[in-house]
């Protein structure tokens, strides 16, 4: 392999600008960290959550052991919530590797959704800015992922999600009322994060895939969101769904995102084809089997990572966060074959 | 007053086409006809619930919709159930049915659970966010046949594996089954699961396979 020349922020800003590069890069828009570096760091899992130097150092600690090419933080999806109001499980008498969450929710209807005008300053949103610094003066070479729930997404944070999910057909009006206040929760944070030095950031309307919602549905509520969302951010901007996303991927790169993901439910090579080289694609690597599954060997990883790559993906990039109870080597290796395999151009961007 | 034909009919129709309004007065149209509740169940609203599946599984329908069948449909159970006795049901089986901890995320398993209820099982459902420790307690106490789990997040999917272990351990016939959008049939096997839905709307689709199969059973 020909020796970097790039750092990663440099192979990562410029993957976005769609400007040739060194070779392909391993990053992630979703959770990205490892317990691997949190062991090393001396930290417990529960306590990266709440902890801007934790969290910063876990970060950055997870990507320089394992040389991914940028930090993603922060690593729970009930910091909105929590900032809102709603209490979180922490799990901090666990053995196991349980992310927070939000056992009972305070608000039981629509009509209670109600965001304080100080979001910023409420709960442990606080800490995300503050872990931005850290970062950004510890780790200068490290590009900084941010991430925030779409409004659908983040709504089955705030309420019981069948209630939007019916809601959809019986009271409309009040579905679109309650996204609307969620989209401007989502556009504040989001704007707050990129102000405080983020260097890219992923818009993850994770629950709207075809398996929950339609197409029709996904056109009429979630894409105009979408859109303005990521109009009111600036570049570089990701778009992440989880689940089928074969239905909506066109309708996906038609919402001004830079990029999109997937996860390994997409048909990336019929992805590929439909949207040629209009945007990157990145994702669609399965974060359980290949680093974490104790039965795949580091060859049946380093395949599994050769076959994304000529799916035609722009950068290897998990297609969820990243389960934090990596195997090692599997880890590495896979990291390694994004730089080896990856040398050659890929549909959207180059090679020196 | 209408025939058995059309009470089923409406039964079924108001499940497929989500109306609670029209199964509720089907339900207590039959008993009033005296028509047999568990026939009115298995060939009104489980046959509704079949549709429903289908209509999944060929991209017609969606969750929304089919959480609004699952409405009319315990709109019609909460009639007419009471009056099944237990004998009648032909069967006698007990799960033990929650989400895993770590995770709230419940509505693939309460679509799970509506199956076993409309089979007339006695649910046990533990909820969701729900210790490891705890399926295995409430197996124990209940002797169910049969634990399903299910998970959202791939980190909490390997809370599973722990449990089937604990469960095998003491009792190897229990059948054990997974659910959840993480859960792939891989997974399933390999954590030592004896099935496994990817989904919700696709628990739905192996709920109404199981429903169809216990259907054809009774008909014999």
């Amino acid at each position: 392999m020909a020796p970097l020349t790039l750092t990663p922020k440099e192979r990562v800003m410029r993957t976005f600008r769609r400007e040739p590069i060194d070779t392909m890069a391993f990053f992630s828009g979703m959770g990205m960290v490892v317990m691997p570096a949190i062991q090393k760091l001396g930290y417990r899992f529960p306590l990266v959550h709440k902890d801007a130097e934790k969290m910063a150092w876990s970060a950055i600690e997870s990507s320089r052991m394992f040389g991914f090419d940028s930090v993603v933080i922060p690593f729970d999806m009930t910091m909105e919530s929590e900032a809102i109001g709603n209490t979180i499980s922490l799990y901090e008498n666990s053995e196991d590797i349980l992310y927070p969450t939000i056992p009972q929710k305070m608000w039981s209807t629509m009509d209670q959704v109600n965001i304080p005008g100080n979001i910023m300053e409420l709960g442990r949103l606080p800490l995300i800015p503050k872990a931005i610094g850290i970062i950004k003066k510890e780790a200068p070479e490290l590009p900084i992922g941010v991430w925030q729930l779409g409004p659908f997404t983040q709504a089955g944070q705030v309420l019981e999600l069948d209630i939007l999910l019916k809601g959809v057909f019986k009271e409309k009006a009040k579905v679109e009322a309650t996204l609307d206040k969620l989209t401007e929760l989502c556009i504040t944070i989001g704007q707050a994060l990129q102000a405080a030095g983020a260097d890219y950031i992923t818009l993850r309307e994770m629950g709207t895939g075809s398996d929950l919602l339609s197409p029709r549905t996904w056109k009429d509520v979630i894409q105009p969101r979408m859109r303005k969302i990521l109009a009111s951010w600036k570049s570089p901007k990701v778009l992440h769904i989880c689940g089928a996303t074969d239905l909506i991927i066109e309708m996906m790169a038609d919402c001004g995102a830079d990029a999109i993901s997937v996860d390994i439910k997409n048909n990336l090579v019929e992805t590929r084809k439909k949207l040629g080289n209009r945007v990157p694609i990145f994702g669609n690597f399965d974060v359980f089997a290949l680093p974490c599954k104790e039965e795949t060997t580091v060859e049946q990883a380093v395949a599994a990572i050769k076959k994304n790559i000529d799916g035609g993906v722009d950068a290897v990039w998990p297609g969820c966060d990243l389960w934090p109870d990596i195997k090692e080597a599997n880890m590495r290796a896979i990291v390694q074959t994004a730089r080896e395999y990856g040398s050659k151009p890929s549909a959207c961007v180059g090679r020196l | 007053m209408a025939t058995k034909e059309e009470i089923l009919e409406q039964l079924k129709d108001g499940v497929i086409n989500y109306k609670e309004d029209q199964v509720k007065e089907a339900a207590q149209g039959s008993l009033d006809a005296g028509f047999v509740p568990l026939e009115m169940i298995m060939d009104g609203l489980a046959a509704g619930m079949e549709v429903v599946g289908q209509l999944y599984e060929r991209h017609e329908y969606f969750v929304p919709e089919v959480l609004m069948c699952a409405d009319a449909l315990y709109a019609g159970l909460a009639i007419l159930r009471p009056h099944v006795p237990k004998a009648a049901s032909g069967v006698n089986a007990q799960v033990v049915i929650g989400s895993i901890q770590g995770d709230v995320h419940d509505i693939g398993k309460n679509l799970v659970k509506m199956m076993f209820d409309v089979a007339g099982w006695d649910v046990h459902d533990l909820g969701r966010d729900v210790p490891l420790e705890k399926f295995v307690e409430e197996q124990m106490r209940t002797d169910s046949e049969v634990v399903a789990m299910s998970a959202m997040m791939t980190t909490t999917m390997l809370g599973m594996k722990k449990v089937i272990k604990m469960i095998k351990e003491k009792n190897p016939n229990v059948a054990i089954m997974l659910g959840g959008a993480p859960v792939t049939k891989d997974v399933a096997n390999l954590f030592g699961a004896d099935g496994y839905a990817e989904s919700a709307g696709n628990a739905v689709a192996e709920g109404i396979r199981m429903i169809a199969r216990l259907r054809e059973m009774q008909k014999k």
